[in-house]
């Protein structure tokens, strides 16, 4: 019987993908785990990997077509000419709906969702709202209520100046719904404090020196710090949904990498696990991969807390804007010659309080001991 | 890709003078056995370029344990460590 491998969800607030490449064509065999199609979000280039083994039986749609998450992106099979169910032999995003009729709260929700009718397995002879759900859930697809949304001041007139309007990049884009976020949601609030960074460089050249380290450790140190200071105080593991505090069990560091022109927020997930050096070199890797552009969807969402660094352009202070669902990002400056470094923080102050933050940068200011 | 290892040398070279020129600095004069992370021409995300460079230039995909002084430390090190894991010195 065949089966379908479906556009991945990468980021809360990418609804829609653009398929950037094919790796296999009909007839190939695809293992488990094997690279199938490569697709583009808002923040990040994609691996999808083939969920089973078997044989590729049709691509649903074309390289350059965007399509929503949780469609169908190719058929696979036992064997190499099973037949592709017809329902769904039509590529979803922007394609018709399937057999089962849809029942009119699930039309609604299918609407809101941007999915395809047709995309969605029916359990019985109508397309029913849990139907929809279950879907939803499958394929982590959350409802537009639960996601940080892009808000386009209505009607607004363009400058009084000669112009013309161009689109955003994805990289833009992806800042533009960050930073709708940090507005629309968050109480972001901002403080700092100054510190000796001595102890702190100290602390980071013994490490290196110890384990023979090209790259300085300094911020991973830093960082793997607010990991654990943050595991010892869970609430500052949290954010704000829809009225209730969502408390947070892992603890999943941001990081922001500049490659290039482009920022990303990388993500080392259940950073909390991992013993000094392990963590170390689980940051180095996301790091390379961004560097890379081979960032996986694992690597460029979830954070729960995040870290930045501007030391090395010589910024005395930087405020980072909130990432979504995130209620506390550290922000670190060095100015060069000055004898003094600066740990800030931008916090959600729903969530934090400004003595949760400031008594975290005191902790942070100093190296374990 | 040139596996010849003063070629290697002088693009490794190469590459450093240009990411410290990126920053504001001139690494003209770098020794072939100076340590490039303590030479404070390049900084630690510039180390990262590095690299990820040096991985694609010479097809070297590198385990994470494998980024080390004794390794890449130097340009004539990671000239010799490319030799040694292309099988060539």
């Amino acid at each position: 019987m065949a089966f379908a491998l479906h556009a991945p969800r990468v980021n809360n607030n990418d609804d829609i993908v653009q398929v950037i490449a094919f790796r296999v064509a009909p007839g190939d065999l695809v293992k488990k785990g094997d690279v199938v199609v490569d697709v583009e979000t808002d923040k990040a280039i994609v691996e999808v990997e083939a969920e089973r083994d078997g044989y590729v039986l049709k691509l649903m749609c074309a390289v350059d077509d965007k399509v929503a998450v949780g469609s169908i992106l190719l058929w696979q099979g036992d064997s190499a000419d099973e037949p592709v169910p017809e329902s769904v032999a039509a590529t979803p995003v922007e394609g018709g709906g399937g057999n089962a009729r849809p029942t009119a709260k699930a039309r609604a929700l299918l609407k809101e969702l941007g999915l395809d009718a047709g995309v969605v397995p029916a359990t019985g002879e109508r397309l029913t709202l849990a139907d929809v759900e279950a879907h939803m859930a499958a394929h982590g697809i959350r409802r537009r209520d639960q996601t940080p949304a892009v808000a386009a001041p209505a009607g607004e007139s363009l400058p009084d100046v000669p112009g013309d309007l161009v689109d955003l990049s994805a990289e833009e884009r992806g800042m533009l719904i960050t930073v709708s976020w940090h507005r629309d949601h968050a109480a972001a609030t901002y403080l700092e404090v100054e510190y000796d960074p001595k102890a702190w460089e100290d602390h980071a050249a013994a490490y290196a020196s110890a384990n023979k380290l090209m790259l300085s450790p300094l911020l991973p140190l830093l960082a793997y710090r607010l990991v654990q200071l943050v595991k010892a105080s869970p609430r500052l593991n949290a954010t704000v949904v829809n009225g209730k505090r969502f408390q947070y069990k892992p603890v999943n560091l941001g990081f922001t990498v500049q490659a290039g022109e482009t920022l990303y927020l990388t993500v080392v997930r259940d950073a909390d696990s991992l013993e000094t050096a392990k963590f170390i070199e689980a940051l180095g890797e996301v790091q390379r991969h961004a560097i890379q552009r081979k960032l996986s969807r694992e690597e460029t969402s979830g954070a729960t807390i995040a870290f930045s660094s501007m030391a090395r352009w010589n910024v005395s202070r930087h405020i980072p804007i909130l990432p979504p669902y995130c209620s506390l990002m550290i922000a670190h400056a060095a100015p060069k010659g000055s004898g003094r470094a600066v740990l800030g923080a931008s916090y959600d102050h729903r969530v934090l309080s400004g003595f949760d933050v400031a008594r975290l940068l005191m902790d942070l200011a100093k190296p374990p001991v | 890709m040139n596996l010849d290892r003063d070629a290697i040398k002088a693009a490794v070279r190469a590459k450093v003078i240009e990411l410290a020129k990126s920053l504001g600095m001139d690494a003209g004069d770098i020794g072939d056995d100076d340590i490039i992370p303590a030479s404070g021409y390049v900084d630690s995300a510039a180390i990262l370029e590095l690299v990820v460079w040096y991985e694609g230039e010479y097809d070297l995909p590198l385990k994470q344990d494998e980024i080390n002084i004794d390794n890449l430390g130097s340009i004539n090190a990671m000239a010799d460590f490319v030799l040694k894991r292309k099988g060539g010195g």
